[in-house]
């Protein structure tokens, strides 16, 4: 099957991001997009990460991301007219605080969170035991938990805005590879893939780990990177552990999923930076130290096996939205450093405006890819 | 007990160990020093080692190599042994697993 001869909009990318930004942007009317995958839909990121979706971060824009992407998720199955499940869960998050420093932020992350209307409370260890009996009080000083945080099904979620952008209209590609872009007098002229060329004038960025190599082809340098991120799963158990429990210095992130398999990762800055997806000893290691200490039941809990993706990374982990200046036509989605799945519903509101030339939904014209050339970073600390 | 057991190979030599007491369910049971509790089960009999936590069917001795999770059964009040590796020993509680399981101290 060979791609269109020409299109209004290709975006390059089937994650989650991608598919998103291809609805959003059928569902206001605009026709002719088409979308490439140079894979099967949700083979980056987007079908290897944790599937957490959380409110609780500790800058305002991400709060309010995340907040509007928890309120699509919650209508999710009703807005994009999906016969099975994206299966919402929300069964919140416990995020704990190893220290009395962590403990002040949290405080401040709380008063943030409540003042946007994202229902967070700061508890006491002995509050916090209350929601997850599994957990030794002794090891963190205060907690935070927000029962409207959860997990959601990344490939069922990518299926369903697939599908519903697909009954709009939209094309979509996939084992179909762009291998170039054709830029005149610095406009977006033509995408060249492996099943032919189609004449655009709108191209969106939204390839994850390969963002660079799909700014490169236009000359530009985007500042995303690689890393390799993995993920144990135990033996399915009886439910034993109701919300994810997540720890910033402490560097876990830890919950039962519906299948009664417990999922937990971790970040290592000495993971390598590029494609490899393979698993290795000393995660499975860390990652066990850490779940006993916090969570000592599990520790004789089997694990059943690992997987392995990446994050696409920038210097301040915040993704880059908006246009590529020297380039007229191509807008980025990328860079989500992790939490590029959670936020998908506010990427592909904020996308289409962009392209659209409408009023921001929520201002992030500071997440520009100008702010490192700038030396603007906006950091997020709230991450693992 | 015995007529399931191999006693007559060409090339192995299967000596008789001594006799190892345990229950299954409650009911009393003789094994042999070098079975596993899978395998001193189907010296007994015993085909049904528990049933999966979804679809209810009943779980045999299938792969015998630890891997298959096929012959998981409650040990001594522990959930998820897996009986067809895990040496038979005086006096062992083996009971059938009809759920998930959960870990030692939950």
């Amino acid at each position: 099957m060979s791609v269109p001869k020409s299109a209004s909009i290709v975006i390059i990318g089937g994650g989650v991001s991608g598919c998103a930004i291809a609805w959003n942007l059928a569902n206001r009317g605009i026709k002719d997009i088409v979308l490439l995958e140079k894979d099967t839909l949700a083979n980056g990121s987007t079908g290897r990460c944790g599937a957490g979706i959380r409110m609780q971060w500790a800058a305002e824009k991400n709060c309010r991301l995340a907040q509007y992407s928890v309120n699509f998720f919650e209508n999710g199955n009703e807005i994009l007219g999906y016969e099975r499940d994206i299966e919402f869960e929300q069964s919140g998050y416990l995020i704990v605080a190893a220290n009395e420093k962590e403990a002040e932020q949290f405080k401040k992350n709380v008063k943030l969170q409540n003042s946007l209307g994202i229902p967070s409370v700061y508890l006491t260890p002995e509050e916090a035991r209350e929601i997850v009996p599994l957990i030794d009080t002794s090891q963190f000083v205060a907690a935070t938990f927000c029962q409207k945080d959860g997990h959601l099904n990344p490939f069922h979620t990518t299926d369903a805005y697939a599908k519903a952008a697909e009954r709009l209209g939209v094309k979509i590609f996939k084992h179909t590879e762009v291998i170039g872009i054709e830029v005149k007098n610095r406009r977006i002229e033509s995408v060249e893939t492996t099943r032919g060329r189609i004449a655009t004038n709108i191209v969106v960025n939204a390839a994850g780990g390969w963002s660079k190599a799909i700014g490169a082809m236009t000359g530009v340098d985007i500042p995303t990177y690689v890393q390799r991120h993995q993920i144990m799963v135990t033996e399915p158990l009886e439910p034993i552990l109701n919300p994810m429990v997540m720890g910033f210095s402490y560097n876990i992130y830890i919950q039962q999923v519906p299948h009664g398999s417990i999922i937990m990762g971790r970040s290592d800055n000495t993971e390598p930076l590029d494609f490899r997806t393979t698993s290795g000893w000393k995660f499975v290691e860390e990652m066990t130290k850490t779940c006993s200490k916090l969570l000592p039941a599990l520790k004789t809990a089997n694990v059943l096996r690992q997987w392995a993706g990446h994050y696409c990374m920038t210097e301040d982990a915040q993704p880059i939205y908006g246009p590529t200046p020297g380039v007229e036509g191509m807008y980025l989605a990328c860079g989500f450093s992790g939490h590029g799945f959670m936020l998908a519903p506010a990427t592909a509101q904020l996308v289409s405006e962009m392209i659209l030339g409408e009023p921001l939904t929520i201002d992030v014209s500071n997440l520009d890819v100008g702010r490192f050339e700038r030396r603007e970073l906006v950091f997020e600390h709230s991450v693992v | 007990m015995g007529d399931r057991r191999i006693t007559d190979h060409p090339i192995l030599d299967f000596d008789e160990g001594e006799v190892i007491h345990f229950t299954f369910d409650g009911k009393p049971m003789e094994g042999r020093e070098g079975d596993t509790i899978a395998s001193a089960l189907h010296a007994n009999g015993v085909k049904v080692l528990g049933y999966h936590f979804k679809t209810k069917r009943p779980r045999g001795f299938y792969c015998a190599i630890g891997n298959c999770s096929a012959c998981l059964m409650i040990v001594n009040g522990k959930s998820n042994v897996r009986t067809c590796t895990e040496p038979l020993l005086p006096g062992m509680v083996v009971e059938k697993q009809l759920d998930r399981g959960v870990p030692d101290d939950v």
